[in-house]
């Protein structure tokens, strides 16, 4: 009896224990982000207070980067990523929604048996892949059209970009236009609307939330790529970009370049590059979180 | 314009561009595959990637009288040789018996010589520029007793690479997957609704979308810097696991969500605890899931590059320790770009390309075939 009860309550204790690894597995996520924030953000916004603080404003306003001088701008980093980003939103998305429209809606079976495993594969390719398909494929010809002498370009960088964001794109309308009742597109067929009508005035609409949360992540994306942009950017040190011929150098690359061997000063402004960075990657993030809370409460 | 015409328009326009996202992935595929593809050997796979140097000493073997031996027979070593074109001897077979096989490095190490090496000096002669492959014959011939052989291995393939991509792939998972697994254990089947769960959901959530560029910041203050693990395998695995940690809790926890209640139900029910049933009924019916999420996990490891770079290095080399000096090296991808952007050889940089898309392509294969058998065993 004696016996039982000690094996018993090990037991318990054991099954206690080992509630609390599982726990603290768990909480190894909270504590990354916290980590990754304190580290990034402390090292980052060094730079911009005691003696001998860099100005904040010449910081985010200049327009060069010139560690050697002491001169750090990145704001013609932060239009370069957001005209990018923009750009390869405009021509994505459109295209990735038509094409989950394609494969939800109007594909024969054989056709979303080819391409719903490209997509899969495209969004499975490592980025360097893309850098090298940019290099080899598209900067060529840019170099071809282009008015300039190089064809590392914005534009470079935003088709390289949009072809990055399509399975994202692509996937997720597609479960947003197949979550969509077919009691809509009856009624509506039943209207006497077309299938493309149908479509575009009741489906796609219905689709909406999970179309734009689809368009958030793919902002995300192409905000935080670096590899394959790195190659094909041009990255200038200095100048805004004012035509999409032009070489731009996102903030991520910036980072990526400089890392490996800087020290002091251009170091913490690496760090200061990617606390901006951060800042736009929390605002796409808490915009997707409340996007898919609000679908989640309908 | 009339409505049907309209319609076709924009029918046109939809297949337009599910036809346009075929392309691109064709096209990518087809130019890696013909840009690399000419650079694709077994040697490619299977060599150092540096041309490797070494003294070695062999003990030269008893002088006999043979005819009718292949041209370029070296008695003395046992070995056929030919020249390449700087005029070296290259070997390109070795006898059983060779003394090749049993030569030794500088520090008495057994460094057995190969085929395709090239023997650059022997003793005080330089075995270079010879044009006729006699002359390299008879001067190789002239040697006995114990010689110093100064042998160059050649290099320009890949080994060390894939090496560091295996260990990257081994450390990173042996960290993150108890890690994640774990973590979706206990946010699916101990956890309650409240505000701890909606926080590490929210972490996780956040993690995921934090671009690969800022856990490598991370990872080179934190782990390369404070905790003093220098550009090393182990520093590389510990950011790479983090990444892997959303991947690897969201598919573990769909995959636990799936077990249906009652197999709970029934092993709580004949008296079993709770971590009994976790032990021997949840996770070996979530092992198919589980797996699905490892496969990611892989997919990842093998593809990234931002985060490596600056915590693995980009040494072309197989680590000799988990974190120093030694530690560093170069994954597949970090080869790839380095080869890219520093050295301009693209075709090298699209032969690893290859490689890489077999690895991708398999692994996108295997984890459909796993959810495919899974879902034939649900329904």
């Amino acid at each position: 009896m004696d016996r039982n009860l000690s094996r018993n309550v090990k037991r318990d204790v054991w099954e206690k224990i080992v509630e609390g690894i599982f726990l603290i597995c768990a909480l190894a996520g909270v504590i990354s982000v916290i980590a990754i924030i304190v580290f990034v953000f402390y090292k980052g916004l060094h730079p911009f207070f005691g003696e001998d603080a860099y100005s904040f404003w010449d910081f985010i306003s200049g327009t060069r980067w010139a560690p050697s001088q002491n001169v750090y701008g990145v704001f013609y980093m932060i239009a370069g990523s957001v005209l990018a980003t923009a750009g390869a939103i405009i021509i994505g998305v459109p295209i990735g929604v038509l094409t989950a429209v394609f494969i939800a809606e109007m594909a024969p079976k054989g056709a979303v048996r080819v391409i719903k495993p490209a997509i899969e594969l495209l969004a499975g390719i490592p980025s360097v892949l893309y850098g090298a398909f940019g290099l080899g494929v598209v900067v060529p010809i840019i170099k071809e059209i282009s008015p300039m002498v190089q064809g590392q370009s914005l534009l470079a960088v935003i088709i390289v970009l949009t072809i990055m964001i399509l399975p994202t794109i692509v996937s997720l309308s597609e479960s947003a236009i197949r979550a969509v009742p077919k009691s809509y597109r009856e009624a509506s067929l039943g209207l006497g609307a077309s299938k493309i009508q149908t479509i575009f005035k009741a489906v796609l609409p219905a689709a909406k939330s999970g179309i734009l949360s689809a368009t958030v992540l793919g902002v995300g994306r192409a905000i935080g790529e670096t590899m394959a942009v790195m190659m094909i950017a041009g990255n200038p040190t200095q100048g805004l970009p004012n035509s999409i011929w032009s070489m731009v150098r996102p903030l991520t690359t910036n980072i990526a370049m400089e890392m490996s061997y800087a020290s002091g000063r251009q170091q913490e402004m690496l760090f200061a590059t990617g606390v901006i960075l951060f800042i736009f990657i929390m605002i796409v993030n808490i915009t997707l979180l409340k996007l898919t809370n609000k679908e989640g409460d309908k | 314009m009339s409505r049907k015409a309209k319609d076709n328009l924009v029918r046109g326009a939809i297949y337009g561009c599910a036809g346009f996202t075929v392309l691109i992935l064709v096209v990518i595929i087809g130019f890696i595959v013909i840009k690399g593809l000419p650079g694709i050997s077994i040697d490619f796979l299977t060599r150092d990637y540096e041309d490797k140097t070494t003294y070695i000493s062999v003990d030269a073997a008893e002088q006999e009288q043979t005819s009718g031996q292949e041209e370029g027979y070296v008695s003395s070593i046992k070995a056929v040789i030919g020249l390449n074109d700087k005029g070296q001897a290259v070997i390109t077979k070795l006898d059983e018996d060779s003394p090749l096989k049993e030569a030794k490095n500088t520090k008495n190490e057994a460094y057995p010589v190969s085929k395709k090496d090239i023997i650059t000096k022997a003793g005080d002669l330089k075995i270079e520029g010879i044009s006729s492959l006699s002359d390299a014959v008879s001067s190789l011939n002239g040697l006995s007793g114990n010689v110093k052989l100064k042998i160059t291995r050649p290099g320009g393939g890949i080994l060390p690479m894939v090496v560091t991509t295996l260990y990257m792939i081994g450390i990173s998972l042996l960290i993150s997957a108890p890690v994640g697994i774990f973590s979706a254990v206990y946010l699916i089947e101990y956890a309650k609704p409240g505000r701890l769960m909606s926080t590490i959901h929210f972490a996780i959530q956040n993690l995921a979308g934090i671009p690969s560029i800022i856990y490598g910041l991370f990872g080179s203050l934190f782990f390369v810097k404070v905790c003093r693990l220098q550009y090393s395998l182990l520093a590389g695995a510990l950011t790479l696991s983090i990444i892997l940690l959303p991947t690897i809790i969201t598919t573990t926890e769909e995959a636990l969500k799936a077990i249906p209640k009652t197999y709970r139900e029934s092993s709580l029910g004949l008296g079993a605890t709770k971590l009994q049933t976790i032990n021997k009924v949840i996770l070996p019916n979530a092992m198919p899931g589980i797996l699905v999420a490892l496969l990611l996990g892989i997919g990842r490891i093998v593809g990234e590059s931002a985060a490596l770079l600056l915590t693995a290095g980009t040494v072309a080399q197989i680590p000799q320790a988990l974190f120093g000096n030694s530690a560093s090296g170069a994954t597949l991808t970090i080869k790839m770009y380095t080869l890219m952007k520093e050295e301009n050889d693209l075709t090298t940089a699209c032969a690893i390309g290859i490689v890489l898309l077999v690895i991708i392509i398999f692994i996108n294969w295997a984890s459909k075939a796993i959810t495919k058998r899974l879902l034939k065993k649900g329904a």
